[in-house]
């Protein structure tokens, strides 16, 4: 079994970060594959605990997730290797794509491509919230979800709040909420 | 727009959700409709651009700061993505247990619920921009049926999409 350094921590980072499509999940289960199952450098707990903290750190949970991971196996060094090496290469490419998009996206045939793209992100971005949803859409517990889903709904669109204060009111009714099941 | 105000922009709408296109309501209700930094149209191809590659999700905030910012825009948007996931490290120092605590988990699916409804209505105006006819429809249909109901990949729908554009434009 190799060593733990940073370079081949930084190795698998930038392969499995950059060449796992399908966003955070899949990668996730690409680095446990690397990481717990063929090198042992991370034990099933640590991984487990590192999994379930970027659940609930605001923000990307894998790139959570990848700064967890990094941070319990070389401490900073590994936390900034285990974030950076899955994101800047990939940002790379995103800002090419963009530039492309900003310089060509209105001539010709490359408007209609870019056109085609933007439907396209409209219903990936509904499913993106029906995927949200749909884990929690079983049994009798299925109305807290969907009346939190609708409140927001409305109080987005009736321009009543702010996205963020809608948010923060989400947070208090899911803690009320959850406390009135437990008694 | 001042770099270190776009920062915090992006900062706030990647720090107030959990997870990739979660944080679209808020910055759509900053950038697009607040600053007015962004269009609609422009919004629609950055979460296309950062669904097209690897990596997370969350990447077209990188998108959303070139086009707000040209490169420092999008070195910034890069930045606000990977800076809250630090928090993980006090959080693995501190609340070990915090994840099983029911009042947070409570919170923490408030805000996800909270945050799916947003998205639902943040595609009504990017619709407006991007769904002009019967193709277009369509593809935000298909998109939809075949991320939501089947497990292909993101990246064939954006190929797929780009193909039928082509296609499409070589066409018309």
């Amino acid at each position: 079994m190799a060593k733990l350094t940073l370079g081949r921590l930084l190795a698998i980072a930038l392969r499995v970060g950059n060449m796992t499509f399908g966003g955070g999940d899949p990668t996730m289960a690409a680095f446990h594959r690397e990481l717990v199952v063929r090198r042992g450098w991370l034990d099933p707990d640590q991984y487990t605990l590192a999994f379930a903290l970027a659940r609930v750190t605001p923000g990307t949970n894998l790139l959570a997730f990848c700064a967890g991971v990094g941070w319990q196996l070389l401490g900073w060094r590994g936390a900034l290797a285990m974030v950076l090496a899955p994101t800047v290469p990939s940002a790379v490419l995103a800002v090419l794509l963009t530039h492309t998009a900003a310089a060509w996206g209105n001539k010709g045939v490359i408007s209609g491509v870019f056109g085609s793209l933007a439907a396209a992100a409209v219903g990936m971005t509904a499913a993106a919230a029906w995927l949200l949803l749909k884990p929690h859409l079983k049994g009798p517990n299925a109305v807290r979800p969907l009346a939190l889903a609708g409140g927001a709904i409305a109080l987005s669109l009736g321009a009543w709040l702010s996205p963020v204060q809608v948010l923060g009111l989400a947070a208090v009714a899911g803690i009320l909420w959850r406390r009135q099941e437990a008694e | 727009m001042n770099l270190v105000l776009l920062y915090l922009l992006l900062l706030k709408a990647v720090a107030t959700s959990f997870s990739g296109l979660a944080s679209l309501p808020v910055l759509r209700a900053d950038l697009v409709e607040h600053h007015r930094v962004l269009t609609d149209a422009q919004l629609s191809m950055a979460v296309a651009i950062g669904r097209a590659g690897p990596g997370p999700i969350g990447l077209y905030v990188v998108s959303v700061g070139y086009f707000a910012g040209g490169l420092p825009g999008a070195a910034a948007g890069l930045l606000a993505l990977v800076t809250p996931a630090f928090l993980i490290i006090p959080a693995l120092l501190c609340l070990r247990r915090a994840g099983s605590r029911p009042e947070l988990r409570g919170a923490i699916q408030g805000v996800m619920f909270a945050a799916a409804g947003l998205l639902l209505s943040t595609t009504l105006p990017l619709a407006r921009h991007a769904v002009t006819g019967r193709l277009s429809a369509a593809l935000a249909a298909a998109s939809f049926a075949a991320l939501a109901f089947t497990r292909v990949d993101a990246a064939w729908v954006i190929l797929g999409a780009a193909a039928v554009g082509l296609v499409a434009g070589l066409a018309g």
